[in-house]
């Protein structure tokens, strides 16, 4: 789709985002933020971090939804991810210090778990057709109960205290490569493999077959039938794929970005569920898209460490609510002018 | 598996299936009060692999909510705080509306019938008199905060088709934020040290009364009971009430009817948020008396959600809810005290009631609002 | 012109296909033969789409053979029916908005190099196909579908088909959304398909696009093939006789002539569908204080956006209402109901009733502002319950017992009550839409009954059915739509079966060859 076109068939979202960007314009003028100082290598290295976990959550929600499945549990996918890989990498590690491949082996084991949950959920929404926002709110508070629940039997308290982190890539001459290099290659593996994820995630939906095969099945399901192929097993891919997704981003918030699991109030997950779904849709339901407007979020949640950084004297406890009115500000505007048109319906062949 | 025994088992998954989704309201009580139970064993049996006497926790427990006057009043304390927050909740699902932002709409009442107190205070007499009135005009001004905080994800939803779930979760996230910063900074009470607002005058504190107790009204409870037989005239009884849960079912037969689907909507987010409302003003007379950190405060609304599922969302059924999360709430916060099981433990055995009651309520209603075309998004 | 074929590529014998009670196709036996068209004529419900989606895999048949090619078949899905060659352009097109034309024809058989599509070998193949067919489709093959016209897109599903090898081609209704030239082009399309080879079924229930394109006509009517005739050597008259005539069951009553007042009338009324396409054109119509007007045509001409506009759940986009004299053009629906206009609706699961409830609650459906059940602000249940009883027993609903879920009563029972709730209104004006549908002999008889009764006290009526016996007993008028125009109304002692099926396919009946001109800025184009 051409460039113009999209111009052209867009008009209130350009206009919104021309208003967002004007306002945050005239906020720094204000405050004399001074570009240069807000935009700094670490801002961005910072920001990348706390997007990768909203990054692949909405990648993964997107494609079921692109499906025509809203699998509004990510939250509580992401919970799953999050306690299961610090609690392997715990058990793995038995008495001793917990080590980069227990680690690493957390990060597998949680993956795996959450593919299998996944896969009883989707049964649930396509088999038995359950009403997808009722059935996704069953799986956060599955979530919220479980997760402090597994922390207690694991660490004897909710909060799991410092378990570990998976360390930063140091890769010898890529990382040497000015500006993006330490970013991309010298810091947390998890943003190079978010960014594969996206790339591959943008290929496999628009350059491949059964990329067509799921833009399809959200949009008009009776064509790709007749087309010959089954709707239902490519909606339980894209389900099982978005479950994973949330489990291996809830991972990688714990193994990767806080070394630690909170099991208390909103758990360390904390909505970023919520805000990848949020995401998604405002990177148009693509993963490139949904990538940026991540990074967007992530730089929204940074903002505040940033603002203490460079002495910006705003508030913290208003800077961090940033990302929060993004988000209504996004739903309000953007909220279901692209959504697949058969998202919500179950299919069923007729015979 | 042979085919005809996979054919078998998806037949019994079927018939479960079927059978969880046609049960009565009997068999629905009875299920409640199953999965409540089994919850609570399971906390019994992980409480003794813990190494702990489940004798002695489970009388600890009773005593902790049961065991004393003192003790009782801490219960139904927080009873009527789980009653009011579950009815706002129970109000808000039962027509449709999953409002999540019970929490945010409390707190922000909270605040609205503190300042609206404080504000006040000089032009009243200080006398009891006085103190009624700036109690009903305080729980005023907090109804009509939580009203209106209520309200906004509710026009969201209505005109601009936003997902009132993930509005009412960050309006709850700004509604802390926002208190926070206002009671921290500009509404902070002079020589105050910690983040809290002036404390309101004694003679405008509900006062005990019957039970004399930790920071508990019987009046408390009364109103508490007496908004949710309310909420309940109003939903089984009054036209309105039967327009809004009408629209909950089905839409589009509401409409047929001539119910007006956006401003059914917004009305009952409002009431939500008023119910709301209702619980931060009855928080600050009767307990805590200054409007405190927003981030310390006890996420009754959050919880009311389970206290609603366990009650299948029926507003007199959240009286007993409520009083079985406020026995909970109370043994624990004896525990804690009184023995040495750590509270993780006791917060880890409320979680698994919260799941064991909700989930299968959920897949409840999950599974009976199928079909129709897609009639809810 | 008549090109007789020398083999025959497509054999159907016997076709049987049942859904529950309802026999959609009865014995049915159809032949195509090479290098023809062969149009499939029928009124809405007649069995033609059935007939084709047996042979398209997407129904399995309960009886009779599918020969192809001289081969005995059984297709279990599209697919199968797809490798032996068999192409369905479908009436509501299977296109996928968003993609674009070259992602549209390929989807499902897409060329694959290395893991992914292989676009480039896939647009020389199209670009080839077009070439022989001088279709225009692959200077689009970029751009999405939502941006095409839909004669481009029509071309896209053939296009589709003809990618996938097809040899036999059906289209399924495909003038419905065309302009006439469009049309012209579609005909002009077929006569190059078929003189290069391919076969050719054509359902419609346009009686002259079959006289114009057809080499053989075979007509259906409910679920029975009444004859084959050739597309040269029929007229319009006899055409018409076969697809609607029918025995007279029923007798129409001699009847007072209405003398009442107009109570109820529309003017110059404009009615967007859900798409956003103008489903109601410029229509006036009145009704009289003890009149029935009748809305016959085909399924899907407009009848569905104008009774939503009449009665308040459908915006209008100009043009007038008008009740007792009022103008109720912008009154909401609830207004609409305090006035006395009452609706039985089309779809009674989904508008008429809330299945989880019980009928009393159902009861209390759309009298929520009616005197006894509410005063006030309260409800009266005991008053509701009471009615409910009077509506159980007054229309004979099984079972007889109001506190059971809605969703338990068979679909005749639901109607049943739905018709007697509103009815019990004491309206002034009942809308009904297909007020019978699903129902039971005896129960139909019942309803019809107190139809007429309610034209005796003096309420309009005004009723849409696809019936069209229900139609000419029913009515004192009958506005016949089509494409969203009112063609003609008249008067049903006035008009035979023949001119009805005539009126009802767009034809006026002065006798003129030419269908009713349609408006290309209000059709079809996006």
């Amino acid at each position: 789709m051409s460039v113009s076109g999209y111009l052209t068939r867009q008009p209130v979202r350009i206009v919104g985002l021309i208003a967002v960007i004007a306002a945050a314009g005239v906020v720094v003028v204000w405050q004399d933020l001074g570009l240069a100082r807000l935009l700094t290598l670490g801002y961005l290295d910072r920001s990348l971090r706390a997007a990768t976990p909203i990054a692949l959550v909405a990648i993964g929600g997107l494609f079921a939804e692109k499906s025509g499945v809203f699998n509004i549990g990510v939250e509580g996918f992401m919970i799953f991810g999050a306690v299961n890989g610090l609690a392997a990498a715990s058990l793995v590690s038995g008495n001793g210090p917990v080590t980069q491949f227990d680690l690493w082996i957390g990060l597998f084991v949680a993956v795996l778990i959450s593919a299998l949950l996944t896969t009883l959920f989707a049964v649930l929404m396509i088999r038995y057709e359950a009403d997808q926002i009722v059935a996704g709110l069953a799986v956060w508070f599955i979530g919220l109960g479980f997760g402090p629940f597994t922390a207690i039997l694991i660490w004897g308290s909710r909060n799991s205290g410092t378990v570990g982190r998976i360390g930063s890539l140091d890769l010898p001459v890529l990382s040497g490569i000015p500006v993006l290099g330490p970013v991309l290659f010298g810091a947390s593996p998890f943003i190079l493999l978010t960014i594969a994820i996206t790339i591959g995630a943008w290929v496999f939906l628009y350059r491949t077959r059964y990329g067509y095969w799921l833009q399809a099945a959200g949009e008009n399901p009776e064509a790709l039938d007749t087309a010959g192929i089954d709707v239902n097993r490519v909606r339980y891919a894209a389900v099982i794929f978005s479950g994973t997704m949330a489990g291996l981003a809830g991972a990688v918030l714990t193994l990767g970005v806080t070394g630690n699991f909170i099991g208390s109030g909103m758990t360390v997950v904390d909505g970023r569920g919520w805000i990848g779904i949020v995401a998604y849709l405002f990177g148009n339901y693509n993963p490139i898209g949904a990538f940026l407007a991540a990074l967007l979020f992530g730089a929204m949640d940074m903002l505040q460490i940033q603002f203490q950084t460079i002495g910006v004297p705003l508030p913290s406890s208003l800077v961090d609510l940033f990302p929060y009115v993004v988000v209504i500000v996004v739903l309000t505007f953007y909220g279901s002018t692209r959504m697949p048109s058969r998202v919500g319906e179950p299919y069923e062949s007729e015979e | 598996m042979s085919d005809a025994d996979s054919g078998r088992a998806r037949d019994a998954l079927d018939g479960a299936a079927d059978r969880l989704l046609g049960a009565t309201p009997v068999e629905r009580v009875a299920l409640a009060l199953a999965s409540t139970v089994t919850a609570l064993l399971i906390g019994l049996v992980v409480v003794t692999a813990a190494g702990y006497d489940p004798l002695m926790f489970v009388n600890d427990m009773l005593y902790g909510a049961f065991g004393t006057e003192r003790r009782l009043t801490i219960t139904l304390r927080e009873t009527s705080y789980f009653i009011l927050a579950g009815v706002a909740v129970a109000v808000a699902f039962r027509t449709g509306v999953f409002n999540i932002g019970v929490q945010g709409q409390f707190i922000v009442g909270m605040l609205a019938t503190t300042m609206t107190i404080l504000w006040l205070t000089p032009f009243l007499p200080a006398n009891r008199l006085g103190g009624v009135g700036l109690l009903l005009v305080g729980t005023l001004g907090g109804v009509a905060a939580g009203g209106a905080y209520g309200a906004l994800p509710g026009v969201l939803k209505a005109y601009a088709d936003a997902n009132e779930i993930i509005t009412t979760i960050m309006l709850n996230f700004i509604a802390i934020g926002v208190v926070f910063f206002l009671v921290d900074g500009p509404f902070r009470g002079e020589g105050e040290s910690a983040t809290r607002t002036a404390s309101i005058p004694e003679y405008a504190e509900l006062p005990p009364v019957l039970l004399d107790g930790s920071d508990f009204s019987i009046l408390g409870l009364v109103a508490t009971v007496g908004i949710a037989v309310l909420i309940y005239v109003l939903l089984t009884r009054t036209r309105a009430g039967y327009d809004m849960v009408t629209s909950g079912h089905q839409e589009s037969a509401a409409i047929y009817s001539g119910v007006d689907a956006k401003r059914t909507i917004v009305r009952t987010m409002t009431i939500s948020g008023m119910v709301a409302g209702v619980l931060g003003a009855l928080f600050i007379v009767m307990h805590a008396n200054a409007m405190p950190n927003a981030n310390g405060i006890n996420t009754y609304g959050f919880d009311a959600i389970a206290v609603s599922l366990l009650a299948a969302n029926h507003p007199l059924g959240v009286i007993p809810a409520g009083a079985l999360f406020g026995g909970l709430d109370a043994g624990g916060q004896y525990i804690n005290v009184a023995s040495d099981v750590p509270p993780q433990l006791i917060d880890g055995i409320v979680g698994l009631v919260v799941l064991f009651v909700a989930a299968p309520e959920l897949f409840r209603m999950a599974a009976k609002r199928t079909g129709l075309g897609g009639d809810r998004r | 012109m008549s090109r007789k074929g020398s083999r025959t590529v497509v054999s159907l014998d016997g076709i049987t296909k049942r859904f529950g009670d309802i026999v959609a196709n009865d014995e049915v036996d159809f032949t195509l033969e090479a290098g023809t068209v062969h149009a499939l004529l029928g009124e809405n419900g007649s069995g033609k789409t059935t007939l084709m989606s047996v042979l398209y895999g997407l129904y399995d048949q309960d009886d009779g053979r599918i020969v192809v090619e001289g081969e005995g078949r059984e297709f279990t899905s599209p697919r199968d029916a797809i490798d032996a060659g068999i192409g369905m352009i479908h009436q509501h097109f299977q296109l996928v908005e968003p993609m674009t034309v070259l992602q549209n024809v390929v989807l499902g058989q897409e060329p694959v190099d290395r893991g992914l599509v292989d676009e480039e070998g896939a647009r020389a193949e199209i670009e080839a196909l077009c070439d022989r067919y001088e279709f225009d489709v692959d200077q689009y093959l970029d751009t999405p579908v939502r941006d095409l016209d839909i004669g481009v897109k029509q071309r896209v599903e053939i296009v589709k088909s003809l990618y996938r090898g097809a040899e036999i081609l059906v289209f399924d209704e495909p003038t419905a959304v065309l302009t006439p030239q469009e049309v012209e082009g579609l005909f002009d399309l077929m006569d190059e398909l078929t003189k290069q080879g391919r076969s050719i079924v054509f359902i419609t229930h346009k009686l002259d696009e079959a006289m114009e394109i057809a080499d053989e006509i075979t007509v259906l009517r409910d679920g029975e093939a009444v004859d084959t005739v050739d597309g040269d050597g029929t007229s319009k008259e006899e055409l018409a006789r076969m697809m609607v005539g029918r025995e007279v069951l029923f007798d129409r009553q001699a009847r007072d002539r209405t003398t009442g007042e107009r109570i109820f009338e529309v003017e110059g009324l404009h009615v967007r569908g859900d798409r956003g396409l103008e489903q109601v054109t410029d229509v006036d119509a009145w009704a009289r204080e003890g009149e029935i007007l009748g809305i016959a045509g085909v399924q899907g001409n407009g009848q569905s956006e104008l009774v939503q506009a009449l009665t308040g759940l459908r915006p209008v986009e100009s043009g007038r209402i008008r009740f007792a004299g009022d103008d109720i053009t912008e009154t909401s629906r609830r207004d609409r109901i305090e006035r006395g206009i009452v609706y039985v609706p089309e779809d009674r699961q989904r508008e008429g009733l809330v299945l989880e409830y019980d009928l009393v609650r159902n009861a209390l459906l759309g009298n929520q502002t009616v005197a006894p059940f509410v005063d006030g602000w309260f409800v009266d249940w005991a008053a509701v319950r009471d009615h409910a009883r009077d509506i159980v027993e007054e229309y004979d609903v099984e079972p007889p017992e109001p506190t059971a879920r809605s969703a338990s009563l068979s679909g005749g029972n639901q109607q049943k009550f739905v018709v007697g709730r509103e009815i019990n209104h004491a309206p002034q004006v009942l809308v009904a839409s297909h007020p019978t549908r699903g129902v039971d002999i005896g129960s139909v008889e019942f309803i019809h009954n107190r139809l007429l009764e309610l034209r005796s006290n003096g309420v309009a009526i005004v009723f849409v059915s696809s019936k069209l016996e229900e139609i000419q007993k029913l009515s004192d008028r009958i506005a016949v739509l089509y494409e969203g125009r009112v063609v003609d109304t008249v008067d049903p002692d006035d008009v035979t079966d023949q001119e009805l099926g005539l009126l009802m396919t767009g034809n006026t009946l002065d006798g003129s060859d030419e269908s009713l001109e349609r408006r290309s800025d209000v059709r079809g184009d996006t």
